[in-house]
This record gives structure tokens, C-alpha cells and sequence, in this order.
């Protein structure tokens, strides 16, 4: 008795603090993103002071109307955007093209393009040549240059044609004795089987095109028209870090600059939000399936 | 016999047919590079593909009337015959490929393209004597470039080739179906080629980059025989005393960065096991949900949250105010305090929920009889979770903890970045972040940051062998 006792109070002990730490992770993983939220439509006066924490007061949207009229933003919102659904869906279907083919046992030295395409996964020349590589093939300075060279992903042509393998073969098979080409089975019968896959790696790659930043930050230097939303973030989070840095250092400041940094501040949140806003939308159905896909990225091709 | 013959002068022709495709490819060989103005990069392709290869750099001269615009115009329409011809030749291998009927066509498809060629060629020639001839010849520096000469070879052995085939090659047999028609394999491949091409182009082509290692380069300009130099850059590397300084203080960053991930690899598995022991599910579902949201937000937002949370005006002032633990608040993001414990908060902050994912299907996979028995035995709580839990996650830990070793040298980029600012930079360059900044940013060394590169691709895939080897060795299973 006395023994069962002492268990269940450390069982209890041990829900409360494990209980404890998780739900200060949670908040610590939540609470940023709705402070940021706060801070976006409350007093900008109140922000700005330092003054807007917990709940938001003064509530107002003026911050997101002023948005639509900075040019900047509205161009890289359209290229983020552009380059996130054309992008994706390019890489959906020349992943799904290529992992049908490779399953496809008359192809001409299929092994060896499979390996050819996989083994590129392992080794990369590095970020410099790799960009030489894309100057001299014409695509920095183009929006292309977001598209192209992410068509071809070997990682997601592997769950595909992992799929593709797992599925009845007698489906393409008859088909095929009907009379169809490679073209009509692919369409009419593997993309359909293959919707949950496929899926899977839209949400994925369009997460990836959303996010990713770097590239144009290397490719579109001379066109500031092609920055995507998250360049564009980078770039004003910079501007603000350093007009703090320069006033806390107290060098040569004038009152435009304590200006500048200020409205920096306020420009910065909102448009972070606006850049979160789109991740947390899509994110219900990356629940879904990523689990998923990550069960399938362990099953090797 | 006869039929043997013939197949091997079809291969020959073939490879006539991949010369002349892949000679459009090559900026040397550019028949429409008819200035020294025009990019020495472009190759046949861009100069057909946009106008501006060819066109740019001549604002100047045909606002003078240097030169005139329909020189220039001719030139592009030029390439773009010559390309169209390219475009039929790569047709004409594809249908080279087919039956006896439709190598036929293949062979017309290649004379057509020689005779499109030649079109081409002319229009060039045009435009050449239009450089020539130009208001003001010495301004727009005309030249006539060593492409045209190939490409007139390659069109004409075409033409010459693809004739001979058609009196060599057999007529269609009366048995074979009269219709087009080409094997499966050959098909299937043709269907893959383009995209094989494109692998080519972008994850094979770069390798072609490290000759820039090797060169004194200078952005902008072509490279040329005379800047060889060797391993002068990789001698540099711990000759120059800088660039040694340098490299010891981004090696040893790049390190303790990984050697702090590698160390705390541990911590997702204690959440993932803690987590699996709570009761409640919804609970469990929620903190799943809401501890991997940061995963999928770029390293720039999480800056912006670190932006919004960690500057003068934001919460973390606030509540050490607050709190009285201070009485003025200070810019954390501008403090090169503790840098590498922030970068490692930083990336727990993102990672951790969704680096216990992995772990929770695995314990959900442990087969819940072990658990029964154990109870049985009278194993209590953390008896269950050391002896049963740990055991059943240890070889999903130990593929991964081999995969962080193997890419010790790839901290990243993006974390790094965006936090850096002149307070911050040093403590947390890594090598990718340097390479970055010699290249790309200021440095402005772009052979340095190529040499780095690429000793550290080397580096990275002979790791990522050893590190597949142990495993085979230790588990006897393989992880790539």
C-alpha cells in the first residue's frame, strides 16, 4: 500500500513538471508569432514605446493598409507568390514524370539514370561555382532562375517512384494492352494513384519556394524588381539592425534616422507577419501529410 | 554484314548529330559573337534565345549611329536560324533512333537542318560585313569569330553524311510495319534525356567551375591561359598570414557550432520520450502541433521574431524591467555576448518539435508487448523508458547522429546570415558563411571562396563515406 502510494505521487510529480516544461516550450514556440501579431495592430505609439506585450491596445489596421503602398512590396509579393505556385507545381510534375519513367523496366539503361539523377543528391561543387554555373547559363537576373534550376529534385523523384513501385502493376499494364502510350498512362492513371504523394511533396517544395531567400539574394542583385518577400524582409530587418546599432553606439545620428528606425520597427513586424500568414494557412495540411513523408523518406529507393 | 555496316556509320552519324547540338552550347564556338562587344559567355544558344546577348553594350553606339540597328538585328535573327537548325538536329538523333523509316526521315530532318544552317551562316556573313562596314568599324571592335568556321564544317558534314546515309542505309522492308515507329527503350529514354539534361546542366555543369580555383579571376572577365596559377590559392590558405587567421577562426567556429549540435542530438529524443509518456491526447496533439510551426518559417522570419522579442522596445527588455533584473533595456541583437549558445537556442527554438517527430513514430512503432511484459517484471516508469524506450530509438539515433558528423563542415548558411551584423559576425562565420562572404559578398576573392568550396565538397562526400561505412560496419546496414 504504502509502496503504491509513494508511486503514484511520483507519477503525479513526474506529469506536473514534464506537463510543466512542455507547456512552456509550446509558449515559447507560439507566443513570438502572436506577439508579433500584437504588435502589428495595436498604437503604433504604443509599440514603439515598448509598451505593447501581452495584449494589444489601440487596435488598428493602418499598418497593413500602408503596406499596399510601398511598390517594393507589392512587386516582391507578386514574385514570391509567382515563383511559389509555378515553381511548385513545375517540380510536381517533372518529379512525377521522372519517377514514372524510371519505374518503367524497357527504358534504356534505366539503372544507370536512375543513380545518375539520385547520386547528385550526395555532393555539390559549392555555392560559388554553382552561381558562376547559373550566370553563365543566362538565369541570375531572371526570374527563371528561380524555377529552372529547382525543377529536377532527386529526393522527391525517389518517394515517387518509391510509390509508384508500391502500387498494382496489372493497372498500367492493362492499360497498356488497350492500346495506351506512356503519355495517357502517366495521366490517366499514375498522377490520380499518385495524389497523395504528390501532394505531399507540393506542400513541401512550396514551403521551400516560399522560405527560401538566399537565391535571391545571390541571382537577382541587379534587379531589385525580382527580390522576393523574404529578400525584401531581410533587407529591412538589415536597415533597422543597423540604424540601432549606429544609434546605440552614439555615433553621428540625427533625428531622421531615430525616425527612420522607428518606422523600420513598425514596417518590419507587419511585414513578417504577412510573410508568416501564408506558412500558417498551409500549414493544417502539412500536418496531414508530413508525417507521411517522412515515413516514406526512410523506405530507401 | 550489310546491316552491321550500316549501323555503325548510323552511330557515326549520331555522333555528328550530338557535336553539332552540343557545339551551341559552347560560348568559344559562338558563330554570332560578331564584336568583341558581345558577351565572351554567350554561347550560340543565349545569343538566340534573347536579344539582349546580343544587343547589349550597343546603347552607346546606336545612339551615335556607330553602328546601325539592323546590323544587329540580323545578327540575332542569325542565331536564331542557326538554333532553329540545332533544334531540328536534335530532332533528327531522336528519330535516328527509330525504324528503318524513321531513321529515313532523321536523315532529311539533318540535310533540312544542314540547308537551315547554311541560311543561318549566310545571314551571318551579312551582318559581319554590316560590323565592317559599320559608320564607325573601330568603335563596336568587329571581329570574325573561329564559330563561324565551325559551324560551317559541322553543317556541312552533316549535309555530306546524312546524303551518304540515305543511299547507304537499306530501303523499309516490306515486313516492317509501314508505320513510324520507335523501340520502348529508345522512347522511354528520349522521354528522360531532356530532364537528364537538365541534371547535367545544374548539378553536374558546376563541377566544371572548380578550374575557377585554379585561375587568377576577376569577375567580368573571361578566363584566359595567361592567369593559371596553380595551387597559388590553396597555398594561400595557410601561407598568407590573413587568410590563415581567417580560416583558424571560421574553422574553429564552424566546429564548435556543429560539435554543440552534435552534442545536445540527445535532447530531441528525451522531449519525444516525455512526450509519448503523457496521458492526455489532445494535450500531446497540441504541443506537437504548435512546437513545429517554427520548422517551417525561414531563418529571416526567425530573425524577425528574434528582432521583435530581443531589441530595445521588445519583450525580453520588457519583462527584465519588469522582473528589476535591469534598468534600462539593451539591443540583444547587437551583443556578441554568447553567440554560439544563442545560435544553438536559436536552432533548438526552430528544430526541436520537429526533430522529436521522428522519434515519436518510432516509439509509436515499438511493439507495446515489451512494455506488458516488462510491467510484469515489475519494471517502474523510467526502468521501461531506459530499458525498452532508448534501446528501440538508439538505431534511428545513431543513422542520424552519423549524418550530422558527415556534414559537420554544412552548419548552413541562412542561420548565420541573418544574424550577423559587424557585433556579431565574427564569433559565428562559419565556412559556409564565409564562402559566402568571400564570393558573393565583399571579399570579392572569387577563386579563394572556390578553392574552400570545393575542399570542402571533397571533404563532406569522403565523410559521408566513412560515416556510411561505420554504419555498415556497426549495424551492418547502410544510410545513403
Amino acid at each position: 500500500m504504502h509502496t503504491h502510494l509513494k508511486k503514484t505521487l511520483g507519477d503525479r510529480m513526474f506529469s506536473c513538471l514534464s506537463g510543466l516544461f512542455f507547456v512552456l516550450f509550446t509558449l515559447m514556440c507560439a507566443f513570438p508569432i502572436y506577439y508579433l501579431f500584437i504588435n502589428t495592430i495595436s498604437d503604433n505609439r504604443l509599440v514603439l514605446a515598448g509598451q505593447i506585450n501581452l495584449f494589444p491596445r489601440g487596435v488598428h489596421f493602418e499598418n497593413y493598409l500602408a503596406l499596399l503602398r510601398v511598390n517594393d512590396l507589392f512587386d516582391a509579393t507578386m514574385i514570391s507568390v509567382s515563383r511559389t505556385v509555378l515553381g511548385t507545381s513545375i517540380m510536381v510534375l517533372t518529379s512525377a514524370f521522372i519517377g514514372y519513367l524510371v519505374t518503367q523496366q524497357k527504358m534504356l539503361g534505366r539503372t544507370i539514370v536512375y543513380r545518375f539523377i539520385v547520386i547528385t543528391m550526395y555532393f555539390n561543387a559549392g555555392l560559388i561555382p554553382w552561381f558562376l554555373n547559373i550566370m553563365m547559363l543566362g538565369l541570375t537576373n531572371n526570374f527563371w532562375g528561380y524555377i529552372i534550376p529547382a525543377m529536377v529534385q532527386p529526393f522527391n523523384i525517389i518517394l515517387v517512384k518509391t510509390y509508384i513501385e508500391s502500387l498494382p502493376k496489372e493497372l498500367e499494364e492493362s492499360a497498356f494492352i488497350d492500346g495506351a502510350g506512356h503519355f495517357t498512362v502517366f495521366r490517366a492513371i499514375i498522377m490520380p494513384l499518385c495524389k497523395p504523394i504528390l501532394a505531399t511533396i507540393a506542400v513541401f517544395g512550396a514551403v521551400g519556394h516560399w522560405n527560401s531567400f538566399i537565391d535571391s539574394i545571390i541571382l537577382m542583385g541587379a534587379r531589385p524588381e525580382l527580390r522576393t518577400l523574404q529578400h525584401l524582409l531581410y533587407t529591412y530587418l538589415n536597415q533597422a539592425t543597423n540604424l540601432a546599432r549606429l544609434m546605440q553606439g552614439g555615433g553621428n545620428i540625427t533625428a531622421q534616422d531615430v525616425q527612420a528606425a522607428l518606422n523600420g520597427r513598425i514596417v518590419s513586424l507587419t511585414v513578417a507577419m504577412v510573410t508568416i500568414i501564408p506558412i500558417l494557412l498551409v500549414y493544417p495540411f502539412m500536418q496531414r501529410y508530413f508525417q507521411k513523408g517522412l515515413m516514406l523518406g526512410a523506405v530507401k529507393g | 554484314m550489310v546491316k552491321q555496316k550500316s549501323n555503325i556509320l548510323m552511330s557515326v552519324f549520331r555522333v555528328f548529330l550530338v557535336i553539332a547540338f552540343v557545339a551551341a552550347f559552347i560560348p568559344d564556338l559562338n558563330p554570332a559573337r560578331l564584336s568583341e562587344i558581345i558577351n565572351r559567355n554567350a554561347s550560340l544558344f543565349t545569343s538566340a534565345i534573347s536579344y539582349d546577348t546580343v544587343g547589349r553594350g550597343f546603347e552607346r553606339a546606336l545612339d551615335r549611329e556607330w553602328i546601325y540597328q539592323s546590323t544587329l538585328v540580323l545578327t540575332y535573327v542569325g542565331a536564331i536560324v542557326c538554333m532553329l537548325a540545332v533544334g531540328l538536329v536534335a530532332a533528327a538523333f531522336c528519330m535516328s533512333l527509330g525504324n528503318t523509316r524513321l531513321k529515313r526521315r532523321g536523315l532529311m530532318a539533318s540535310g533540312g537542318a544542314a540547308l537551315l544552317g547554311a541560311i543561318g551562316i549566310i545571314m551571318l556573313f551579312v551582318a559581319q560585313a554590316g560590323f565592317e562596314g559599320a559608320p564607325n568599324p573601330d568603335r563596336i571592335a568587329p571581329m570574325f569569330p573561329i564559330g563561324i568556321y565551325a559551324f560551317i564544317a559541322i553543317f556541312a558534314a552533316l549535309l555530306v553524311v546524312s546524303a551518304a546515309m540515305w543511299f547507304i542505309l537499306p530501303q523499309p522492308s516490306k515486313e516492317e510495319d509501314d508505320k513510324l515507329s520507335i523501340e520502348p527503350k529508345y522512347s522511354l529514354f528520349l522521354m528522360v534525356l531532356p530532364f537528364l539534361v537538365l541534371v547535367v546542366l545544374f548539378a553536374y555543369l558546376p563541377l566544371w567551375g572548380w578550374r575557377y580555383a585554379f585561375f587568377d579571376y576577376t569577375p567580368g572577365f573571361a578566363l584566359a591561359w595567361e592567369d593559371f596559377v596553380g595551387f597559388k590559392w590553396f597555398t594561400s590558405l595557410f601561407e598568407n598570414a590573413a587568410t590563415r587567421r581567417d580560416i583558424v577562426r571560421v574553422m574553429t567556429n564552424t566546429f564548435a557550432l556543429s560539435g554543440i549540435g552534435i552534442a545536445t542530438s540527445w535532447v530531441p529524443i528525451v522531449f519525444a520520450i516525455f512526450l509519448s509518456e503523457l496521458r492526455s491526447n489532445p494535450f500531446k496533439r497540441t504541443v506537437q502541433t504548435l512546437t513545429t510551426i517554427p520548422n517551417y518559417i525561414s531563418w529571416v522570419l526567425v530573425y524577425s521574431v528574434a528582432f521583435a522579442l530581443f531589441s530595445t522596445e521588445g519583450f525580453f527588455n520588457w519583462m527584465l524591467i519588469s522582473l528589476g533584473f535591469v534598468e534600462e533595456g539593451k539591443n540583444f541583437l547587437i551583443d556578441g555576448e554568447n553567440m554560439w549558445f544563442k545560435m544553438w537556442a536559436w536552432g533548438t527554438w526552430k528544430g526541436l518539435g520537429w526533430g522529436a517527430i521522428i522519434y515519436l513514430a518510432s516509439i509509436s512503432s515499438i511493439d507495446p508487448q515489451l512494455y506488458e511484459a516488462a510491467m510484469v517484471d515489475g519494471a517502474g516508469r523510467y526502468r521501461r523508458m531506459w530499458h525498452i524506450t532508448v534501446p528501440g530509438l538508439m538505431p534511428t539515433y545513431f543513422v542520424l547522429l552519423l549524418l550530422s558528423i558527415a556534414n559537420m563542415l554544412s552548419n548552413g548558411l541562412e542561420q548565420y546570415l541573418v544574424f550577423s551584423n559587424p557585433a556579431t559576425s565574427a564569433p559565428i562565420e562559419v565556412l559556409d558563411l564565409y564562402v559566402f562572404n568571400l564570393g558573393i559578398g565583399d571579399g570579392g576573392n572569387i577563386p579563394l571562396a572556390t578553392m574552400i568550396g570545393m575542399l570542402k565538397s571533397v571533404i563532406s562526400v569522403v565523410l559521408l563515406f566513412a560515416a556510411n561505412k561505420a554504419s555498415k560496419l556497426i549495424r551492418g546496414e547502410s544510410i545513403v
